[in-house]
């Protein structure tokens, strides 16, 4: 490897991996670069959004004395199954969840993404936005550097942080062409709504906020929709499979129209103004459809790895790339030492990575994945628990029949009964 | 619950979107001949979340699909779902392309 270089480390992404991976390194006094494609941190990125507040503590200390980093903290959870004019939600108030370091809370990305690379820029990192990463400098099989433009930048080691569309972790011979089985395709809607309504709407007060998933009412394609409360916006959308979207000849756009047409949705959104739109793709494929996390010069975090987590009621992205992205940086601050950037020594990351939360809820939830693309779950099911309350609670004029014998009867009536045990099992087994 | 709302399209709905277009560079294109020869199910038009790709009319056209990169939400669904490698899918140049305030 030539003796020249620009810069110890060189992170392709401002996104909250690549920021955690700088912090960690710039606190360290490592040179780090951050090469960012769009205009700032955050303009090219899209999430729900809610992260772990203990997450985010372990990164910036306190971030909540800091009124830039989040919207709200969650103490209210919902989930709700809908079906054509039925809905079911179970509605969890943790207000224990109103200690900080907080358990959840909701941000925006482009306002998110910004504070952190501003927080790494403080440590001493420098953040170069509207830089797009073409390709890398090779040398010997090994990773030397990155191009932008007409420019070439060397670096000892190159961790890429490039979120969902892997094209240089593929360039870097670490991830083969991605099947759309693994991706899901989600879509946004960001409303204005006052503060004092949201407040009043959803029975919050303070910097308290809600989450709400929503299952069903998706012309039957796995996934679901979001929606958060912000200080003075909703957030709200819509994932979906692009798999089994495109086999169904489904338009994305469509199936959000029809979803949205929901009475429980448009409840949700009343009189609130509609201020984005914005979509990106999620990597779903879980544990099994990792990319490989390192090669000579070289290191994966966040999106660009596959390092998020679907299993139902978890849903994981930006905690596993901050968190990813910290452990990238404490790794390469032991490869540096070593000066040896073989994929012998880059190797450390994923034995650092093995011993995260976010590897062993990844591996631990491995069967969620396939599990979570059966179909009934996103449809049948939703439709089954509404008719059976439906069936409950109609009034026909004649005597009630018991709830236990109604319930049986309603379940055996309409349940595909092999299929509902085989995902009974496969659920218990996978989630 | 009674308003009922008026539905945007979603060409109004990207209009809030704010998008600094590149006219010296498409970011992504497709090869019309390979959608021609070789596909049948057309999966970007039902995966793209920004109506990008939409079906050609007459007999004229150089393929059954067209795809305009204007509105591109650079989100990468239609390279995943294109089973026949006809989308040549690229990030748009550094400083152009989405630009979201609230995402």
């Amino acid at each position: 490897m030539s003796e020249e270089h620009d810069f110890d480390v060189a992170i392709v992404g401002a996104g909250p991996a690549g920021c955690a991976a700088a912090l960690v390194l710039a606190r360290a006094g490592i040179e780090v670069v951050v090469l960012e494609r769009g205009q700032y941190p955050g303009a090219k990125n899209v999430s729900g959004a809610a992260l772990y507040g203990p997450v985010l503590n372990d990164i910036i200390p306190e971030y909540w004395e800091d009124k830039e980093s989040f919207e709200r903290h969650l103490t209210t959870k919902k989930i709700t199954m809908l079906s054509e004019a039925r809905s079911m939600t179970i509605d969890v108030d943790l207000r224990d969840f109103n200690q900080t370091p907080y358990n959840g809370v909701t941000v925006q990305r482009p306002k998110f993404d910004r504070w952190l690379a501003e927080k790494a820029e403080e440590a001493g990192a420098m953040i170069l936005p509207d830089s797009m990463v073409e390709d890398f400098v090779w040398e010997d099989k090994q990773i030397v550097g990155i191009k932008s433009g007409d420019e070439i930048l060397r670096a000892k080691l190159v961790i890429i942080a490039e979120g969902a569309n892997r094209i240089l972790t593929e360039k870097a011979k670490l991830a083969k062409q991605p099947h759309a089985r693994h991706y899901a395709v989600a879509m946004k809607e960001t409303y204005e709504l006052p503060k004092k309504q949201i407040e009043e709407r959803f029975h919050l007060t303070g910097t308290e906020g809600i989450s709400n998933e929503i299952l069903g009412h998706s012309r039957g394609v796995p996934g679901g929709g979001f929606f958060y409360t912000n200080e003075n916006t909703l957030s709200f959308g819509l994932i979906l499979n692009a798999k089994s979207l495109t086999e169904k000849k489904l338009k994305a756009t469509e199936v959000l129209e029809d979803f949205k047409n929901h009475s429980y949705i448009r409840k949700l959104l009343k009189d609130a103004k509609m201020i984005e739109y914005s979509a990106h793709m999620i990597p779903e494929g879980g544990f099994k459809h990792l990319t490989k996390l390192y090669g000579n010069g070289v290191i994966v975090v966040g999106d660009a790895a596959g390092m998020v987590l679907n299993a139902g009621l978890y849903i994981e992205g930006i905690n596993f790339a901050l968190e990813s992205g910290r452990i990238a940086g404490e790794a390469a601050k032991k490869i540096l030492e070593s000066n040896d950037y073989t994929k012998k020594s880059t190797k450390i990351y994923k034995n650092l990575l093995k011993e995260s939360f976010a590897y062993k809820d990844l591996k631990q939830f491995k069967r969620a994945a396939k599990f979570l693309e059966t179909e009934r779950i996103f449809n049948h099911y939703p439709e089954l628990i509404n008719g059976l309350f439906y069936r409950l609670l109609k009034n026909n004029g004649k005597p009630r029949e018991k709830i236990t014998r109604a319930a049986i009867k309603h379940i055996l009536k309409r349940a595909k009964l092999l299929g509902a045990i085989k995902d009974v099992f496969g659920g218990l087994n996978s989630l | 619950m009674s308003d009922a709302k008026k539905i945007m399209t979603i060409e109004e709905k990207l209009d809030l979107t704010k998008i600094t277009t590149d006219h010296n560079h498409e970011h992504i294109t497709i090869n019309p001949a390979i959608c021609k020869e070789k596909c049948t199910t057309h999966d970007c038009v039902y995966g793209c979340p920004a109506d990008c790709y939409k079906f050609t009319e007459g007999e004229d056209a150089e393929g059954p699909v067209s795809y305009d990169y204007i509105a591109c939400l650079e989100c990468g669904v239609c390279r995943v779902v294109c089973p026949h490698g006809s989308v040549d899918w690229n990030n748009p140049k550094g400083g152009f392309g989405v630009e979201y305030k609230h995402s």
